[in-house]
């Protein structure tokens, strides 16, 4: 497995019975998702044909103003909960008696279900690029007068902190949109492998192939120009382990369609594909230096001479055993 | 610069063998004790000179003597970050380990990355000039290992960056 | 994170692992605990041979090919192109660098955490090895950075879990646990959260040989509508869906003559290559299977101890002053000590001896001397299934559950040894 999966295949797991399945079961679990993100799927003790399934997110607040509500009431229309289960972001409810007749639409419901926290990050990409699009409109329709210095005019910096000490910065341009994720390694062994992985991603447009590929950089301490003038930032400027990765996303990188659907969730599980390619290949080193160290052990092992194993026989006849 | 190695290699190995004469030794301080005297330091007269044979400023080996004793420090080459880290999980996953490398100290000295200590009982047990080809073997190893992990851990990078990267204007 | 988000429970078993949160009732994943990878020379050899093998094929790759490998059932679908390897033998994990994998995909693929921001709650069988548990925190720790780690032993969960039985009275950590699955049945003493080793029993009777003694009888009476190659798995479906276990077997092959109606039971099946759907009689194999554990010759020729007795003689070979609270409470785990009535079978039979016992103690005292009753209780409830999974559930959704784990400081400042001790769950409040 080189690339992780979009969806929560726990969700997918839970919810097969009861929603595709139609069986009514009782169900009261607690489900994670990377970057802090819980859910509870329960049913209520009276009855087992009411799921309730709630979800709660670091960010759901700054989401929520890029219009997360709405997204939600328009993808989950009837579902949607007024009522917010205590100590979560938001509810949806499904009667078991109400869902759809067809099989496969509740298939998608519950393929919908399991990609939600790739639906609700996807709003400021969404919006970034509409962003974009506009800007370019705009351009087209008065171009501007002066070429040599071309006007760059951005929108307004979209902050997702998804994470305690980690955040994800969205800006549209009129020719492109920058994302911005600051990252921080807890281990100091991380920070170095992170490094490496980092400059790999920086250097990886040399390549003839990727070419095409969003621009990468990677810097340290420094913020980028784009959120400099953060005031939290400012804060953390001497922070050791804190980085900061930028990718420049050109039109041709979120097409409408497809090409769109798929750079949104891949750039949003950036951090976990890092933290998740670090963690393999620590356990990579492991296995090798398991590996040497058995042959050290072979090589130091030479050294002991062979006792010539003699069977002693004790006076009644029976062998004797040392202790091997 | 692998000219440097064998002469290297072949000083540690002299001393070494020179170095691995022990005899069984008990405590002239502590009646019914046997410590390995290097360790202890309970008397000076039995430790003997210690000598540091050195290949380059990064790279050199601390060798002390004594009567019942001898103690092997070695430094590892590390040229940068990623060696440095590799350089010291290796050495931790064996010094965890330590109970398998019977001559091996479970921390190294200050200012090397890994230390042996040899004493009278294991030389009486084991075959001392395999000992020596071991702590060579290993001298020899330990370098092509980290720079092989080093270069490893490169090109792991660099597929998982390609890979990443390719989903992200492919169809 | 300003919330915490529940510890994570693996329950990485010789056959399955059950994977998910605590606080659940049910591990969100029950999957054989097995791995693919491309190697060729898999299904069945030893992983005792890493070095020289895996120093030739993995370490010498210099690619990502050691992320080329699928898990559990996804790795059985892809046996024809990978080779499968399990990498917990005996209930003890036998290739650290599977294993180390396995939980790579389990934690990744499957429950989709971020080990960096959970505590962990690992399994091992009774008698594990410490240094088992130092490589596994070191793997835990080093690759997966996670926030702290409790080892539990399995048998000790299971006690746990009949917490949730409304017959236990009190949380205690004294028992004996009748572990049950598929290959191998253990009986295993536990006074005060600790097993006592010497004491344990194995008894090679389980759910497979309930599945082949009634597929031996269906056979044995000519049962010609199953398909030959379908004939195991309807074994198997009618051992788990008719199965129960009787207070008598002559009474009850009386009934089943008075008034067979009553009784048999028809299978429905399908042909699994043509389609054609058939039908099955199920008679006395619906008490029969189960039967095995309680009269073990009726199946097999070289095991000939009863469950109940083997039970009797695990406690009688335990510390005296352990005995009246290992009676007291004996609990049942695993899917082979689901049928109806197993519990109540089993409690009677050790009844029955004990009682046997203290009466002619009695008698040969003269009349002198009066013993107390022994209580013997067997304790089943709803989560037997996966019951040391629920146990360990329970116990990491506890708050104090944080105090009694190594914790990744903890970890740094002592290294891997600190994992050989797990406390007792409940020693610290006294």
């Amino acid at each position: 497995m080189i690339l992780l999966d979009y969806h929560n295949a726990v969700i997918e797991e839970t919810l097969r019975q009861p929603i595709i399945g139609l069986e009514p079961i009782a169900l009261d679990s607690k489900i994670v998702d990377f970057d802090g993100v819980s859910y509870r799927i329960s049913t209520t003790p009276q009855t087992k044909s009411v799921i309730t399934f709630s979800l709660l997110m670091q960010c759901f607040k700054e989401l929520v103003q890029l219009g997360a509500k709405e997204m939600l009431q328009k993808e989950y229309g009837s579902y949607y909960q007024t009522q917010i289960e205590q100590g979560y972001d938001f509810s949806l409810q499904f009667d078991l008696q109400k869902l759809p007749e067809d099989k496969e639409e509740r298939e998608a419901l519950v393929k919908k279900l399991s990609l939600i926290k790739r639906d609700l990050l996807a709003i400021p990409f969404e919006k970034a690029f509409e962003q974009q699009a506009e800007f370019e409109k705009e351009e087209n329709k008065n171009p501007p007068i002066i070429t040599t210095t071309p006007t760059t005019k951005s929108a307004e910096l979209m902050q997702i902190h998804y994470r305690d000490l980690e955040a994800i910065y969205i800006q549209a341009q009129n020719d492109r949109v920058t994302v911005i994720f600051s990252t921080l390694f807890k281990e100091e062994t991380d920070r170095i492998f992170g490094k490496v992985f980092l400059q790999e991603f920086v250097d990886a447009r040399r390549r003839p192939a990727l070419q095409n590929a969003p621009q990468v950089l990677y810097s340290t301490k420094e913020p980028p120009l784009e959120i400099r003038n953060l005031p939290e930032l400012q804060k953390a400027e001497d922070r050791e382990d804190l980085g900061y990765v930028t990718f420049v996303l050109f039109p041709r990188h979120f097409v409408k369609g497809e090409v769109r659907d798929k750079t949104i969730s891949q750039i949003q599980l950036f951090r976990d594909y890092l933290h998740y390619h670090i963690k393999c290949s620590k356990a990579y080193m492991h296995s090798r230096m398991r590996a040497r160290v058995q042959e050290f052990l072979k090589v130091l092992n030479r050294a002991k001479p062979d006792l010539p194993s003699v069977e002693k026989k004790t006076i009644t006849g029976k062998t004797m055993m040392r202790g091997a | 610069m692998s000219n440097t190695l064998r002469p290297y290699l072949a000083a540690v190995r002299s001393t070494l063998t020179a170095a691995l004469c022990l005899e069984n030794f008990p405590s002239q301080v502590v009646e019914r004790h046997n410590k390995p005297e290097v360790e202890a330091r309970s008397s000076p007269e039995v430790v003997a000179n210690a000598l540091t044979i050195s290949r380059n400023e990064n790279e050199r080996v601390f060798i002390e003597p004594s009567v019942n004793s001898i103690r092997i420090s070695i430094k590892i080459k590390q040229a940068d970050d990623i060696e440095r880290i590799l350089c010291h999980k290796f050495t931790r996953f064996m010094m965890i380990r330590a109970e398998n490398f019977i001559i091996l100290r479970r921390k190294p000295i200050m200012g090397y990355d890994i230390s042996f200590l040899v004493t009278n009982f294991h030389t009486e047990q084991m075959y001392k000039h395999k000992l020596v080809d071991f702590i060579i073997q290993f001298m020899e190893e330990v370098d092509r290992e980290i720079s092989e992990m080093k270069l490893s851990l490169n090109s792991r990078a660099r597929l998982v960056a390609e890979s990443y990267l390719l989903e992200l204007y492919s169809k | 994170m300003s919330m915490r988000l529940p510890p994570v429970i693996m329950d990485n078993g010789t056959g399955y692992t059950k994977l998910g949160f605590a606080g659940n009732n049910n591990p969100s994943f029950v999957f054989p605990t097995v791995i693919a990878t491309r190697d060729s020379s898999g299904t069945g050899v030893s992983g005792g041979s890493v070095t020289a093998k895996s120093s030739g094929s993995l370490a010498s790759k210099r690619g990502i090919e050691d992320l080329d490998f699928f898990i559990g059932n996804e790795a059985l679908s892809n046996s024809k192109t990978y080779g499968l390897h399990y990498p917990i033998r005996h209930g003890q994990i036998d290739n650290w660098d599977q294993m180390e994998r396995f939980w790579e995909q389990s934690i990744f693929k499957y429950l989709r955490c971020e080990p960096e921001d959970h505590y962990f709650l690992l399994t091992e069988p009774p008698l594990n090895a410490p240094e088992n548990r130092e490589q596994t925190a070191e793997i835990m720790f080093e690759s997966f950075n996670i926030q702290g780690l409790y080892i539990a032993v399995q048998a000790v969960l299971a006690l746990a879990a009949s917490w949730s039985s409304n017959k236990a009275t009190d949380f205690v950590l004294t028992g004996t646990v009748v572990d049950s699955g598929d290959g191998v049945t253990h009986v295993i003493p536990v006074a005060e959260g600790y097993v006592i080793g010497s004491s344990i029993k194995h008894i090679p009777i389980a759910g497979r040989d309930i599945t082949y003694f009634v597929q031996q009888l269906l056979r044995d009476r000519n049962e010609t509508s199953i398909p030959p190659e379908d004939s195991l798995k309807v074994a198997e479906k009618i051992k788990e869906l008719y199965s129960y276990v009787c207070p008598d077997i002559v009474n009850e092959f009386k009934r089943y003559d008075q008034e067979g109606d009553k009784y048999f039971k028809k299978f429905q099946g399908i042909h699994s290559v043509t389609g054609q759907p058939y039908e099955v009689d199920v008679g006395f194999e619906r008490f029969l299977g189960p039967e095995i554990f309680f009269n073990p010759e009726i199946a097999s020729s070289d095991f000939l101890t009863p469950l109940p007795e083997v039970v009797d003689n695990v406690i009688q070979s335990c510390p005296i002053d352990t005995r009246r609270g290992l009676y007291k409470n004996i609990v049942l785990s695993g899917g082979s000590t689901m049928f109806k009535d197993f519990g109540k079978r089993l409690q009677r039979d050790i009844k029955r001896t004990v009682d046997g016992r203290i009466k002619k103690s009695e008698e040969l005292s003269g009349g002198l001397i009066k013993s107390t009753p022994i209580d013997v209780n067997v304790i089943s409830h709803k989560k037997q299934r996966y019951a040391v999974w629920y146990g360990g559930s329970l116990i990491a959704n506890m708050g104090e559950f944080y105090s009694y784990c190594h914790s990744k400081a903890e970890y740094e400042e002592c290294g891997p040894s600190i994992c050989r001790h797990n406390r007792v769950f409940g020693s610290m409040n006294g």
